[in-house]
């Protein structure tokens, strides 16, 4: 049998993170989570998930934004699949936002509540050994 | 120092401390080729309290006016190499804060008239006694100060809203936010364990909350609308386009409900109007005129233009909207309530949205409907100059 895959959430909603958590159990990943950008940060770092989860809109306006700058800085997290999961972005088709836009380097955008069954499909695909990674398009950097 | 009528009258009103001046801070530029005018608007200002710069020429005046800028500004209309009307015109585009008057002859009244139209906002008549001149100064500069003040209000208002907003997002979200993703999470995973009564209560408060969300994404839509926050003044779109992509994005809808969304869309229709606020206007159609359909119904969407105008066409095979609802359709909450209506959820927004932006983009939108039979609605928009065509407008999808 092969290793449980982890996951982390960091989101400051102690009830978002409950019912997400929920979710990553039954489906048999290793769940762990933060409350905050720098304890996210710290158990990154550590733990080195196999994927992570990052509201972008927590107590402080911008912490989710430097936290995911922060997390990209540590080599080992480079390739970490990154979802990024707010409120702040609307699922009407004009604002969904596009990773390959390249100003967040997140590997998907989902907006708050996040429907179940895609957020558990999407997490099999960013974590499956073939995913090529998240398309690389700011300062015409070669994509992976 | 003596404190000219109108500054006393603002320190009595008690108001407008924030932007209230003496006239010591009050800097006044005075623009004549006639040196004698010059030195006697210095002495009388001065004497009241004022800043005083003096420049013989319009060129000197623009160049001083690159580092500092004054409240009032002073100029004579008639000036060898840039006259009165070129300064001006050069002060009104750098700055229209500041305040201009015209010193002109009695010959040029007219002239002086002219002055006025082109943006300065009063004049004085040569010779004038040094009583007229404090008189056109001291109201110059109220002028300058209401309009410091009524700015410094709009800045503080709009502060205001966008907190609001930014509040009624967070706050009244999050909570709403958490309790549904309670819900999906529980309907998803463990319905087996529940009663199927407590299956079918919880689907119905995931329905509920749902519409709560939409109802304040909705609002938040609206209110950006109003504001001006949503459309991007200038951009242009290709009407065809944006309307093929959002009829895409509706598809899942459309299939859901057996639904066929038939299209024909001319190619190159350039509108006035960016992308994000004619992809909303378009999508609110598109997906009311799926959402008001009968099972297996249809709905038409056209892009064309005729008459000089974009036409956007989205006629469905509906419910149809009994006339006497028409007038009322596109306020605000405005929902029709009927038996046809009533297990359709809607936020009673959308067409207040889809009117705000058609207003927004200086365009047009009809609505013709028979009860049973369908609704069609027809949005007209100015197409855009040929020249900018080519000016590339945000496509969807790049816009957080």
């Amino acid at each position: 049998m092969n290793d449980p895959k982890s996951v982390l959430i960091i989101d400051d909603d102690p009830d978002f993170v409950r019912a997400i958590r929920h979710l990553f159990e039954f489906a048999g990943y290793q769940v762990s989570e933060a409350s905050n950008g720098r304890e996210g940060l710290a158990q990154a770092k550590t733990l080195r998930p196999d994927l992570i989860l990052l509201d972008v809109m927590m107590q402080e306006r911008t912490e989710g934004f430097f936290t995911l700058e922060r997390i990209r800085e540590v080599p080992a997290l480079q390739s970490t699949p990154v979802i990024v999961i707010s409120s702040i972005y609307s699922d009407h088709p004009v604002f969904r936002v596009n990773p390959e836009a390249g100003w967040l380097p997140a590997d998907l955008f989902l907006p708050k509540p996040v429907d179940p069954e895609r957020l558990m499909a999407e997490s099999a695909r960013l974590t499956a050994p073939d995913y090529a990674g998240r398309v690389l398009v700011d300062e015409g950097s070669a994509s992976r | 120092v003596t404190v000219p009528p109108a500054f006393a009258q603002a320190e009595a009103r008690g108001g407008a401390q924030a932007t209230h001046r003496t006239p010591e801070t009050m800097r006044v530029f005075v623009i004549d080729d006639d040196e004698v005018m010059l030195l006697s608007c210095r002495r009388i200002l001065e004497k009241a309290g004022y800043q005083v710069e003096t420049f013989g020429n319009g060129h000197n005046g623009l160049r001083r006016l690159e580092e500092v800028r004054p409240q009032l500004l002073l100029v004579d209309l008639k000036m060898p190499e840039i006259d009165g009307f070129q300064v001006i015109d050069h002060v009104r585009r750098l700055d229209p804060a500041i305040v201009i008057a015209v010193l002109t002859g009695y010959a040029t009244i007219a002239n002086a008239i002219e002055a006025m139209k082109a943006g300065a906002y009063d004049f004085l008549p040569k010779p004038f006694t040094p009583d007229e001149l404090r008189l056109l100064v001291n109201r110059g500069c109220e002028r300058w100060q209401l309009a410091a003040e009524s700015a410094r209000l709009r800045r503080e208002k709009e502060e205001a809203e966008r907190r609001f907003i930014t509040f009624v997002t967070h706050q009244l979200k999050s909570p709403v936010v958490a309790v549904k993703q309670y819900l999906d999470v529980l309907l998803f995973g463990v319905k087996g364990d529940l009663s199927p009564q407590a299956v079918e209560w919880l689907s119905r408060s995931q329905a509920r909350l749902g519409e709560m969300l939409d109802m304040i994404e909705d609002w938040l839509m609206l209110s950006r609308v109003e504001r001006g926050a949503l459309s991007e003044p200038g951009a242009n779109t290709d009407l065809g386009e944006i309307t093929s992509h959002m009829v895409e994005s509706a598809g899942s809808q459309a299939d859901s409900t057996g639904v066929t969304v038939r299209t024909v869309l001319a190619p190159g229709v350039r509108i006035n109007g960016d992308a994000v606020s004619v992809g909303v206007l378009v999508s609110n159609l598109v997906t009311n005129a799926i959402k008001y359909n009968r099972p297996n119904g249809s709905v038409d969407v056209n892009v064309s233009s005729a008459g000089g105008m974009g036409v956007l066409e989205v006629r469905d095979t509906g419910i149809g909207i009994p006339e006497e609802a028409l007038p009322g359709l596109f306020h605000e909450f405005h929902r029709i309530r009927s038996d046809a209506t009533r297990d359709i959820p809607g936020t009673g927004l959308g067409l207040a949205i889809c009117k705000k932006i058609v207003g927004e983009l200086g365009g047009t939108i009809d609505v013709s409907s028979r009860v049973g039979e369908g609704t069609s609605f027809v949005v007209r928009f100015q197409l855009a100059p040929h020249d900018e065509a080519t000016r590339p407008a945000t496509s969807p999808g790049e816009t957080a």
